[in-house]
């Protein structure tokens, strides 16, 4: 039996970066992804859990320099209620929107659901389109060190990412998008809440007249990690969205894919979602 | 008499138990803790089909706080359970399905009981699979249970005149297949029982059971005891829905660890366990061939169906009962056939759930209404109208029609919904320019609204008491399981003895306490143990106003009951409450206490499943308009209107929320449920994976009731308890027809189906082997 020996709560990162370089420790945070796999044994305990939800490093929505830096420990209903992410960074906020229920968006943390890296996760999609990185917290010397990973890179398969586990997850950085960027993320379940995305997409363009700029489209649940799709992109910059040029769009996604089937859809499925939503997402984007 | 003063029929009652289930003090089995009491777990199988070589305890039962681990070697005078007695509780040699019961642990805690199981070794030789009806139909398949050949755990054979003649003078004729899926109950309270022995080895059982008296006799011989020694208290049940009819492993298991330690023991199922090892509705492929006039007269029907009855056979297999009965006489139909093959495979296994097999009936037959409607170019609406029953309809099948509002029915859905010129606009939508298309589909269901006299009775008894505060307290043999039959039984007292709400206690959960009753089920609680309720409250009512005609010297036909007292004429003569004390402590003291045994009017069906099985028969038509979007296959249901002949409303309040959870368990039904089975196995076991209908999705609820007044109805009611969720698949099928000009004949509408069939990428259903 995998037993927690014993429990520990930071009160810094400092703190936190000590007790994770010892090793054997588990992380936890808001608990909504850790709580169900661990009983559904696909998680297994280390010796020590620590709690960091005490560390106020990992806290807070700001903006310095261009930049919206956001803490790990940040709630999706924080994010759904901070206007910086509404009026900025919208297409998150469409997602946090979307994500699961009241009582789980109080609890859950996007730290978490970075960390989690769910192919279907449902921030990780906007974050991509984003063009987010992850601020990684460690204490290899004795001294608080951090490096920061653009996310494109972060996520290795489906559950795995390059953080090492002396490593904290202490925020996520988001450049500002341009002035009139827009966006527009779109999940696609069997149900308007409650549901594990059978894809997912976020795109976001600056618009300039009916001309797309700076497009950026990213698909959740449609390969082993969160992915964005360059060239679909590159269909796209600098046109108008008509008909052909969304469907130039949507084929070039079909070859950045590699969808699965499981009980949720098939990869059949999959791909004639991702070529029609993603068409339908880029013809409302264009419009806006 | 007894009209002064109001009523509380057709009233807006809360339901008694209602402050207690929202306040959260209500005490399921869940909450319930039995002095002493040891928890127990089932090991399963881990094989679908499976020779067991050798179970190893031995580890377990060395683990502190484990009490027994039991296997069949430890109780060889078990019995075969079920409808048809094929299975045993724990599993001899053999393994069938991968729920299959094979030890069982009693401990201290849940946990250690869960640690325990991990403990057990079981050594299985792997048998060949047989994951479809096709599979265990083929020549040389391996036979699952000794005496059935074949497989064929069961056939069902129905005919009506001469289906050969009926095609002949038919102008259109159709055959389609169709196929419906599995779902389950998804009661909210998981299954649990408490058992428990005295010393003299008298069984007390904490039970969920919907037919506490059928299970009394059923554990009796189980254990080789005398029935009266089982006594069976059912706490407030967490939703039943037809899925507490049969005796399952668990129950069985949880008394023979009783026994063998000497102890109270609980046994509660996780929720993966709930959807693992519960009964499914029936699923079923099924092959309608029928025919019309020009005129749109109907001609005739032939139904085949094969149904995947599982490991092991429970009521799913009986589903024909009902389903024979809507093919026969939901409309007039001259001629028909109708045969069914439950055949035994290695998956799980079905039971009963509310409709009982006419969701899927009425799915086809309606599919066949629009379809013939539209080959002989008539209106929907005016083909039905044309072949519907009317009052006074003696079926070929027997079933005799008193009342019937099956045109006001259709009428009122139709126009409220405004049918008729909304098929029109959609229909010309088809091939617009927008990917979202709007559809509405109309359907309609008989279904038994008088009880349904499959056992020896179908009755239900009362006892009834008034004591010296004129305080009533109904004893009934008929279970609560949410439907709200308490209130109603409360309600149709009250008007018999003229006395409010409050004056009344109910008593329906202790066998030993309240008189026999078959159960609940077919819809039949409102009706049965509403006239037993009334003929005690009226024997009442005649014993108090012959004492009060005594005492006062004046005439019974006078004097009535209402407000609390008893009235001449329209004076108050006597304040109940204190009449009664006088009655209670005279030289010739006389209790009000009286008892009835109401048996319905109903008959036996013969063995050609013929005769008039119910003593009323309930009727409705849902009109269901979706939203399509053909890009992604999502289907919205926007609005459900709803025409109900129900007899007579009693509680209005009780019976709209009967109304709505029943369509929108059909909606689940047909949109959004669906238990994946997967070589044997299920794949989504939890509530993140098995689509529930949730809040955003109810659809706006239009709902009429048509009040036919049954003469033989408590009040005039019908049973409603499963009427409405039998035809809203049917009606969703219609209306994604309408949207789409695409004729679905799968369930369910889940996204990805849809959209297969939309864009020709769906597998039709396949008739496979017939049996």
């Amino acid at each position: 039996m995998h037993a927690i020996e014993r429990y520990v709560r930071p009160g810094s990162l400092e703190e936190a970066a000590e007790i994770l370089r010892a090793g054997n420790v588990t992380v936890l945070a808001g608990g909504t992804d850790l709580m169900p796999q661990t009983h559904a044994g696909r998680v297994k305990f280390q010796s020590v859990l620590m709690n960091v939800r005490r560390v106020p490093e990992l806290r807070g929505i700001e903006e310095h320099g261009g930049v919206v830096r956001i803490g790990a420990l940040v709630t999706i209903t924080e994010l759904r209620e901070s206007a910086l992410v509404r009026e900025r960074l919208n297409v998150l906020w469409q997602a946090c929107d979307h994500f699961a229920s009241d009582q789980i968006r109080n609890a859950a943390t996007l730290g978490g659901n970075v960390c989690n890296a769910s192919p279907a996760g449902d921030t990780l999609v906007p974050l991509l389109a984003l063009e987010a990185r992850t601020v990684l917290a460690s204490k290899p010397n004795g001294s608080l060190e951090t490096r920061r990973i653009p996310l494109d890179k972060f996520f290795s398969g489906p559950g795995r990412t390059l953080k090492k586990p002396s490593e904290l997850l202490a925020a996520i950085e988001v450049p500002l998008p341009p002035q009139g960027f827009v966006g527009e993320f779109y999940k696609h379940g069997t149900r308007p809440g409650l549901d594990i995305s059978a894809i997912s997409i976020a795109v976001g363009a600056q618009l300039k007249g009916k001309v797309l700029n700076e497009v950026r489209i990213a698909f959740g649940a449609v390969a082993p990690t969160p992915i964005r799709a360059p060239r679909a992109e590159a269909v796209l910059e600098g046109r108008e969205a008509d008909a052909a040029t969304l469907e130039a769009a949507a084929q070039a996604a079909l070859g950045e894919i590699h969808p699965i089937s499981d009980v949720r859809a098939s990869d059949w499925y999959r791909r004639e979602l991702v070529r029609n939503m993603l068409k339908r997402v880029i013809s409302h984007v264009g419009q806006l | 008499m007894g009209d002064i003063g109001s009523s509380l029929i057709g009233k807006r009652i809360p339901k008694l138990d209602a402050p207690d289930k929202a306040s959260g003090k209500t005490r399921y089995i869940h909450d319930l803790e039995a002095p002493g009491a040891l928890h127990a777990k089932i090991l399963r199988s881990t094989e679908v089909h499976a020779r067991i070589v050798w179970i190893d305890t031995a580890a377990a039962k060395r683990l502190p706080g484990v009490h027994a681990v039991i296997t069949a070697a430890d109780v060889p005078w078990q019995r075969p359970i079920g409808v048809a007695k094929d299975h045993l509780p724990l599993k001899t040699d053999r393994v069938r399905s991968l729920r299959d019961e094979v030890a069982a642990v009693a401990a201290d805690t849940e946990e250690i009981a869960e640690e325990a199981l991990k403990l057990i070794k079981v050594h299985y030789e792997p048998l060949p699979v047989l994951t479809t009806t096709d599979e265990a139909l083929a020549p040389g398949a391996p036979q699952l249970h000794e005496g059935h050949a074949n497989n064929v755990a069961m056939t069902f054979d129905y005919a009506q005149g001469d289906v050969a003649q009926g095609e002949a003078q038919s102008d259109v004729v159709i055959e389609d297949v169709f196929r419906l899926h599995y779902v389950t109950h998804c009661c909210m309270g998981v299954s649990g029982v408490i058992a428990e022995f005295d010393p003299g080895g008298s069984l007390l059982l904490y039970s969920n059971t919907q037919v506490p008296f059928l299970h009394k006799r059923e554990f009796a011989e189980m254990l080789g005891i005398d029935p009266g020694r089982i006594r069976i208290i059912q706490p407030p049940i967490g939703g039943g829905f037809g899925s507490k009819l049969d005796v399952y492993p668990f129950e069985p298991i949880a008394i023979f660890l009783a026994r063998i330690t000497g102890r109270p023991v609980k046994l509660l199922f996780t929720r993966e366990e709930e959807f693992l090892a519960s009964p499914t509705r029936q699923p079923v492929v099924l092959k309608l061939r029928s025919g019309c006039k020009k005129d749109g007269t109907l001609t005739f029907r032939t139904v085949e169906t094969v149904h995947d009855n599982g490991a092991y056979t429970s009521w799913g297999a009986t589903t024909p009962f009902v389903m024979m009965q809507t093919v026969s006489s939901l409309y007039r139909v001259p001629h028909c056939k109708y045969h069914t093959a439950a055949v035994y495979t290695n998956n799980p296994y079905a039971g009963s759930f509310r409709g009982y097999g006419n969701l899927q009936a009425t799915f086809a037959v309606e599919a066949h209404m629009d379809k013939l409607a539209e080959a002989v170019g008539m209106d929907l609406l005016a083909f039905r109208l044309k072949n519907a029953q009317e009052p006074g309809e003696v079926t070929p099948q027997g079933m005799h029609f008193k009342t019937c509002g099956f045109k006001q029915c259709l009428t009122t859905a139709a126009e409220r919904s405004d049918f008729v010129a909304k098929q029109a606009a959609n229909r010309a939508r088809w091939r617009d320019a927008n990917p979202v298309k709007r559809g509405i589909g109309i359907a309609s269901m008989l279904h038994v609204g008088g009880g349904a006299k499959i056992y020896p009775s179908d009755g239900c008894g009362t006892i009834l008491k008034v004591d010296d505060f004129a305080h009533v307290t109904l004893i009934t043999g008929a279970s609560e399981i949410g439907q709200g039959s308490e209130t109603v039984l409360a309600q149709l007292v009250c008007e018999e003895l003229g006395l409010p709400l409050s004056a009344v206690s109910v008593v329906n959960n202790d066998t030993d306490i309240t008189p026999w009753d078959v159960g609940v089920h077919a819809s039949r609680t409102t009706f049965i143990a509403g006239n037993s309720a009334i003929g005690a409250a009226r024997k009442a009512k005649a014993k108090i106003l012959a004492a009060a005609a005594a005492k006062a010297g004046v005439p019974v036909e006078t004097l009535s009951l209402s407000q609390g007292f008893v009235f001449s004429e329209n004076k108050k003569l006597f304040e109940l409450g204190k009449f009664l004390r006088g009655l209670h402590f005279s030289d010739r003291a006389e209790l009000v206490m009286t008892t009835f045994y109401y048996e319905p009017p109903s008959k036996h069906q013969d063995k050609q499943f013929k005769g008039d099985v119910s003593a009323a028969y309930a009727w409705a038509t849902q009109a269901c308009e979706v939203e399509v979007d053909t890009l992604t296959g999502i289907v919205r249901l926007l609005k459900v209107t709803g025409a109900h002949d129900v007899g007579r409303v009693l509680n209005r309040l009780g019976i709209e929320g009967q109304i709505e959870g029943g369509m929108v368990m059909g909606m689940g039904y047909a949109l959004t449920e669906n238990l994946v089975v997967e070589n044997c196995t299920v794949k989504n076991p939890n509530f993140r994976d098995y689509k529930l209908v949730t809040a955003p999705e109810m659809p706006e609820m239009d709902i009429s009731f048509i009040e036919t007044m049954d003469g033989e109805g408590p009040q005039g009611a019908k049973g409603v308890g499963e009427a409405p969720a039998i035809c809203m698949a049917a009606a969703i099928a219609n209306a994604i027809y309408n949207a789409t000009g695409t004729r679905i004949y799968a369930l369910p509408f889940t996204p990805e189906n849809v959209y297969r069939a939309l864009h020709g990428a769906a597998q039709a259903p396949a008739w496979g082997k017939a049996a």
